[in-house]
């Protein structure tokens, strides 16, 4: 069986690409996506050490993560959406401004 | 099993690679849904069933036909080619990125296993339906009330957020041009009902 340290190592590796793509996009969905795969990262990582232990909440925790993702992502598209409504750009620079 | 797990990983990091370094939002969108099939692949090889079918239908199913589906309706498939504000930002992102991925592969080979690999298979009982359901319904039962309260609130949120605002008088919403600029007309007429909706 592959052990739990490779799976940690793969979860490490794909976090930091989720970072990488958080610090360089520059539109709000790509920050997104990234975001989607550093929770999946975690993920992989919660699983593996549920298998580690034999205790299955570490995999309820996943279930909890998956809800809690969907939910964020129908809340930040739905602000997305507004803000290009209003805006017309989903670019994160010309987004800085806290008024309107 | 170990073959296994390096074609999925392999695959998982290609796609997230894809995602962080697409151009066009729809290929980072497609990217991010290969590494989450992978990711669910994964789930099944540490014996987390019902997991990775949750992974395959709510995550590669549900959440990126949304991304998708708000991608082509934005027309954000574009990128952006104005030089980034903050500078040397990519290549200070990467340097960052590759010593966390290093501390944390250095850091995941220091971990020894607390029991048998079997004995832990043994214990979450291949992650079946039965298994979760009872640990969601009896330890986590409060955290499982407050995310189905979160998501009554979440579906309540998105509507409120994107509701075009009443109509004019005249019958013409402004916001109609705004909201699609470059869409082909006939390809988007919806019944009036729905547009109301």
């Amino acid at each position: 069986m592959v052990p739990t340290a490779s799976y940690i190592a793969l979860s490490g590796i794909l976090f930091a690409l989720g970072m990488i793509g958080v610090l360089t996009r520059r539109t709000a969905i790509m920050i997104f996506l990234s975001v989607e795969l550093m929770l999946n990262a975690a993920n992989i990582a919660l699983v593996a050490f549920a298998r580690a232990w034999g205790d299955p909440t570490g995999q309820t925790a996943v279930f909890i993560v998956m809800t809690l993702a969907a939910a964020e992502v129908a809340i930040g598209l739905a602000i997305i959406v507004a803000i290009f409504r209003k805006r017309e750009t989903t670019n994160v620079d010309d987004l800085a401004g806290m008024k309107g | 099993m170990m073959i296994a797990f390096i074609l999925l990983g392999a695959l998982a990091i290609c796609g997230g690679v894809v995602t962080i370094a697409a151009r066009n939002a729809v290929h980072a969108a497609l990217g991010l849904v290969g590494t989450l099939l992978c990711v669910g692949g994964l789930f099944a090889s540490m014996s987390a069933s019902f997991l990775a079918a949750t992974q395959v239908i709510v995550y590669a199913g549900a959440i990126m036909v949304l991304f998708l589906f708000v991608i082509m309706l934005l027309n954000a498939n574009s990128p952006i080619t104005s030089k980034d504000p903050i500078p040397y930002v990519r290549e200070l992102a990467g340097i960052g990125g590759t010593v966390l991925a290093g501390a944390f592969v250095v850091l995941a080979f220091t971990y020894k296993d607390p029991q048998p690999l079997a004995a832990g298979v043994k214990g979450v009982g291949d992650g079946t339906a039965l298994v979760m359901g009872e640990t969601l319904l009896t330890r986590f039962l409060l955290p499982f009330e407050a995310v189905s309260i979160l998501l009554l609130v979440a579906i309540v949120g998105a509507v409120a957020l994107v509701q075009r605002p009443a109509a004019q008088p005249d019958g013409v919403s402004d916001t109609d041009e705004v909201l699609l600029p470059s869409a082909p007309a006939t390809v988007l007429r919806l019944p009036e009902r729905e547009v109301r909706a």
